[in-house]
């Protein structure tokens, strides 16, 4: 293996399965892309792959690898840092191989259902073997027990590795917020023929999954991150953690309401959704404090670079995504519009990519740093190009593709909603407008230079640090 | 108590909610940044980012009818003063939170001298 750059002999056992999630987080990424950029052009040419691979089964694919690349990436990550914060070694580490295998092989064949049961009749058997038909968590009930077995066996991998080593404030939240990503998952798994009530529990999947599970999840991560990368010191980056779960949990969690303006719950949820939504940027401005309060003290010296760079762009993707896209339009008396345009999509889009999918990559740099044997990967790095133009790329991409979306969206908002008021009718005549269409081609123009960006990423994932034969620059980050 | 804007104040809403978030960004690096570098002429330029958040706000509350409710009135006044108030606090939990980090050190930077 070392005539090739890579050294596993100095990975522990959470790191060596961890890779196996990365591999398959970034072979889903591709995926998501592909599937998007298909659906893309489905808006452009309606008749493209017709009857072959239409747009609905294009779009859950599209939705459906993104939710599972970022799971597999989280899950990756966890077991990247396991041992290094618990100081054992990974307990119960065949079952979660053992997992592992079963998690990608059910994956494989969900998505081979997905294509080749496009269409069908909605029974009992469908739910349970084909498709729920729920949006974004689409996944036939067989494959949802699986999922939450899964986050189960790594949940007691985690668990019990803090258990026998040592239990870290990051440590604690970890597992706390594991308990959560496991038990909130199950409330899509309700099933009532009330639409509202069914739509209530969805939502705690959709929202508290994300708004609150994950951030933490990734709060976490970014606390790892920046010992590793910055050598900012435990005691500062954990307190830091605590006080943003604080505001996360704080804000985010009544945040929910304001996805239940419009589902037929009581009007109540007006009061509190607009409330705690004024509120939920402040976590998002107290990030933005800290993050210039420790840029200005370490002054951006660190062991990795591209690492660092996707942190940055983490902490800012995730203001503009969530904050800036999110208040924009979260106030009932205007959400009352955009509530399920494009505009959502330009918001999902920007959120989902600058909060999440940037700490994935961070973290995929750091495993590879180790991976090459703890190479140098700083300043005047060998083949620095690739990994900053992937960043340029798919930055640029996902910008054009968010302000052209944004465009779609506005237009949706006043043609079918406010001029056409919501009708069948205003709903056609806001999807042809030239408006709408000259968004959805810019929208693809963002994908295809976004596309460039992630096989030059994948690239650089395969390269990066091949032919480095200097040593990792040191920090003391405890 | 809800009353939906108007569809001319579509742009102004989206407009100003986004510049809300924006100047209380502006405002909260230029508020870290001047303690941080000690300069003291920055802190002007973060107080006026929060003149136009404060602007940004009102013109958000007009256009989205919320002076027209009690409740949503007080959200406005939160967002006022938490938005005015939030950097400081941050900023303390900042001081606080780095407050060892160079214990023993003969000339600790002075990122650490609390004002």
């Amino acid at each position: 293996m070392a005539a090739i750059g890579i050294s596993t002999a100095t990975m522990n056992g959470g790191q060596k399965l961890a890779m196996k999630y990365f591999t398959v987080a970034i072979a889903l990424f591709g995926a998501q892309v592909l599937f998007g950029m298909l659906a893309g052009l489905q808006y452009l040419y309606p008749d493209f792959l017709f009857g072959i691979l239409d747009f609905s089964v294009n779009r859950m694919l599209h939705i459906n690898a993104m939710v599972v690349w970022l799971l597999f990436g989280f899950i990756g990550s966890v077991y990247w840092m396991l041992e290094d914060e618990s100081g054992v070694p990974v307990v119960g580490i065949g079952l979660g191989n053992l997992i592992f295998w079963i998690f990608t092989l059910a994956v494989v064949v969900v998505v081979l259902v997905y294509l080749l049961v496009q269409i069908g009749p909605g029974e009992q058997s469908s739910i349970w073997l084909i498709n729920e038909g729920r949006e974004y968590i689409e996944a036939p009930r067989w494959a949802d027990i699986g999922i939450v077995v899964c986050v189960l066996a790594f949940f007691y991998n985690v668990t019990a590795t803090f258990a026998k080593g040592k239990f870290t404030n990051i440590g604690g939240v970890l597992v706390m917020d594991l308990v959560a990503l496991a038990g909130i998952y199950l409330a899509g798994m309700y099933y009532t023929p009330n639409i509202s009530m069914d739509q209530h529990w969805w939502w705690w999947v959709i929202h508290l999954w994300v708004e609150a599970t994950w951030e933490v999840l990734v709060g976490c991560l970014m606390a790892y991150g920046l010992i590793k990368t910055m050598g900012v010191r435990r005691k500062i980056v954990e307190t830091w953690l605590y006080i943003e779960v604080a505001l996360m949990f704080g804000s985010g969690i009544l945040g929910l309401g304001h996805h239940y303006f419009w589902i037929g719950t009581p009007e109540y949820w007006f009061t509190i959704g607009g409330f705690f939504s004024a509120l939920e940027p402040i976590p998002l401005v107290a990030m933005v404090v800290h993050a210039v309060f420790d840029a200005g003290h370490h002054k951006l010296k660190s062991t990795n670079n591209p690492a660092l760079a996707w942190i940055i762009a983490q902490a800012f993707g995730n203001f503009f995504g969530a904050g800036v896209w999110g208040f924009m339009h979260t106030l009932p008396q205007i959400n009352l519009y955009t509530h399920g345009t494009q505009w959502t999509a330009s918001h999902g889009h920007l959120a989902f990519f600058g909060a999440y999918a940037t700490m994935v990559i961070a973290f995929l740099y750091i495993a590879l740093q180790k991976w090459r044997g703890d190479v140098y990967m700083s300043g005047n790095l060998n083949g620095a190009w690739k990994w900053k133009w992937a960043i340029f790329l798919l930055h640029a991409g996902m910008i054009t593709m968010v302000m052209a979306l944004l465009i779609s969206g506005y237009e949706q908002s006043q043609i079918e909603r406010a001029i056409e008021g919501s009708t069948w009718m205003g709903y056609f005549a806001g999807q042809s407008h030239r408006w709408f269409m000259q968004g959805m081609f810019w929208r693809q123009i963002g994908g295809w230079v976004f596309t460039a960006g992630f096989v030059l990423l994948a690239w650089d994932l395969l390269t990066i640090g091949k032919r480095e034969t200097r040593p990792a620059l040191q920090v003391q980050g405890e | 108590m809800l009353e939906p804007v108007k569809l001319a104040n579509f742009f102004t809403v989206f407009f100003s909610a986004a510049s809300v978030i924006m100047f209380g960004a502006t405002y909260a690096l230029l508020f870290a940044w001047s303690r941080i570098r000690d300069r003291p002429r920055l802190m002007p330029l973060a107080y006026a980012a929060y003149v136009g958040l404060f602007i940004s706000v009102i013109v958000l509350a007009l256009a989205a009818n919320l002076f027209h409710n009690t409740f949503w009135t007080f959200i406005v006044l939160l967002m006022l003063i938490g938005y005015l108030v939030a950097p400081h606090a941050i900023w303390h939990l900042c001081v606080g939170t780095h407050a060892d980090e160079h214990e023993g050190e003969a000339n600790p930077i002075k990122v650490y001298q609390q004002r």
